[in-house]
């Protein structure tokens, strides 16, 4: 709930990204590298949408806080472990994250309905009552946090116990090339939205760059 | 003169700005609870009402950039009562937060957070455990050093402090930093695919075909494919191939 508080309501010191959510969340159930691999494989997906005006990215603090969660419950329970249970978890994770959106939405309305409270309150001159209203919009804030972790939580793991017996077996032959596709796609997604003169050209020219510099050691 | 204490308060206020953000009015119920503590020491009974009432218009900027913007409402909310101004705090807020909003987002969105994010991304790779603190101190150093002597030279310059926002050339700024982290993908690209071929035990030329995967994923995202769609039909296509 702290790092979904982090994203909008309180603070933005990103521990809401998910390098700093999901290793932080491995810590505290006992495995900070699941949390890293966690962190790694997001945090590049969604760099490129940015949290302007009105606008609602997708909720990927509560991916990866209940991505992790799931990664190190349900690995425990189903005895895979390591990258595989982590693509896997998030493979689920991902499309539930969908509700962090809704939830959000529906603080924010919740949130129009304290100020017009607050405005009726100045009104008749309880300027005092200010103060509370608005802070319990961060109760809404949290509410929606939480509601979208025991969403992507509970039904992840329904998922996981079913899908797990058959998806396992690819998920592991593929875990490299999916670990790969990851950032992969997020840098793909950032270098198109970053709104950078030439940015295809210098990102091509970096990336040979460090490519042919690495390659006599492959 | 508002005693340091109170704008230590008032500094504090502002990292919640944002609490009760909606849809109608954005940031600005926020924007009374950050100034009532100034609010009540300028005003009292029905003006301390009327105050309030007139911050409670429309406000939306860059919530780190709001702190620039509430120094130098404080002190022209502190002037007001004195002597007659050229600008009211209402015209000041109404022309600012948008401007203030762009800058923002340009620079600590679109530059700061994506280089420190592939900088933070680089050294976990690595297996460094003390990426995500590398990541939050290259962060939030910038951060904080614009919400603490954004307000705090708000207040002292007044109006003043938007000729320092603007010396600053943010925009500038904002477009060096997205040029490096493009050029810190390139490399983190061609860094994180060597190390997926090594694994693979595979020719490491194979790799130069991240070059024109990367192109066509940014193309089908400008058509409008989401992020989501392309890397779940993405896993499906690779799961399908190993099943």
């Amino acid at each position: 709930m702290l790092a979904g508080l982090d994203r909008t309501a309180a603070m933005q010191f990103m521990l809401s990204r998910p390098l700093v959510a999901a290793p932080a969340t491995g810590l505290l159930l006992g495995d900070f590298w699941i949390g890293l691999q966690v962190g790694i494989l997001l945090e590049l997906l969604w760099l490129g949408r940015l949290p302007v005006g009105a606008a609602i990215p997708p909720d990927d603090t509560q991916i990866a806080v209940a991505g992790t969660t799931l990664a190190i419950v349900m690995g425990a329970w189903t005895g895979w472990v390591g990258l595989p249970m982590v693509l896997l978890s998030l493979l689920v994770s991902l499309p539930l994250g969908k509700v962090g959106q809704v939830f959000d939405r529906f603080a924010r309305y919740g949130n129009g309905r304290l100020l017009v409270k607050a405005e009726n309150a100045v009104g008749e001159g309880r300027v005092a009552a200010v103060d509370s209203l608005h802070l319990m919009g961060l109760l809404l804030f949290a509410l929606a946090s939480l509601a979208t972790y025991l969403v992507i939580v509970t039904f992840g793991s329904l998922l996981i116990l079913m899908l797990a017996p058959a998806l396992m077996p690819p998920v592991e032959a593929a875990s490299s090339w999916l670990q790969l596709a990851f950032p992969l796609l997020g840098v793909a997604m950032t270098v198109r939205t970053i709104h950078v003169r030439h940015a295809a050209v210098l990102y091509c020219l970096s990336f040979l760059l460090v490519f042919f510099l690495l390659w006599p050691h492959g | 003169m508002l005693r340091r204490r109170l704008l230590f308060r008032i500094l504090l206020r502002s990292f919640l700005l944002q609490a009760s953000w909606n849809f109608e009015r954005m940031q600005s119920l926020g924007v009374v609870y950050v100034l009532a503590p100034a609010l009540r020491v300028f005003y009292q009974g029905d003006e301390l009402a009327r105050a309030y009432g007139r911050h409670l218009a429309y406000f939306n900027t860059h919530p780190y950039l709001a702190s620039p913007i509430m120094g130098t409402v404080l002190s022209l909310e502190e002037g007001g009562r004195n002597d007659a101004q050229s600008i009211t705090v209402e015209d000041f807020k109404t022309m600012i937060m948008a401007p203030y909003a762009a800058m923002g987002d340009a620079f600590f969105w679109g530059g700061v957070r994506p280089l420190a994010a592939c900088v933070g991304v680089y050294f976990a790779v690595l297996g460094k455990w003390w990426a995500p603190l590398l990541f939050l101190v290259l962060f939030n150093v910038p951060h904080l050093l614009f919400r603490v002597v954004g307000l705090f030279g708000g207040y002292a310059l007044g109006l003043g402090v938007t000729e320092l926002i603007q010396r600053l050339r943010l925009p500038d700024m904002a477009i060096r930093c997205k040029q490096a982290t493009v050029l810190f993908l390139g490399g983190l690209s061609a860094y994180l695919v060597v190390q997926g071929l090594r694994g693979e035990e595979l020719w490491a030329g194979w790799g130069l075909a991240a070059i024109p995967l990367v192109i066509v994923l940014g193309w089908l995202g400008s058509l409008g494919v989401s992020n989501l769609m392309l890397i779940l039909t993405f896993s499906a296509l690779l799961l399908l191939f190993y099943r």
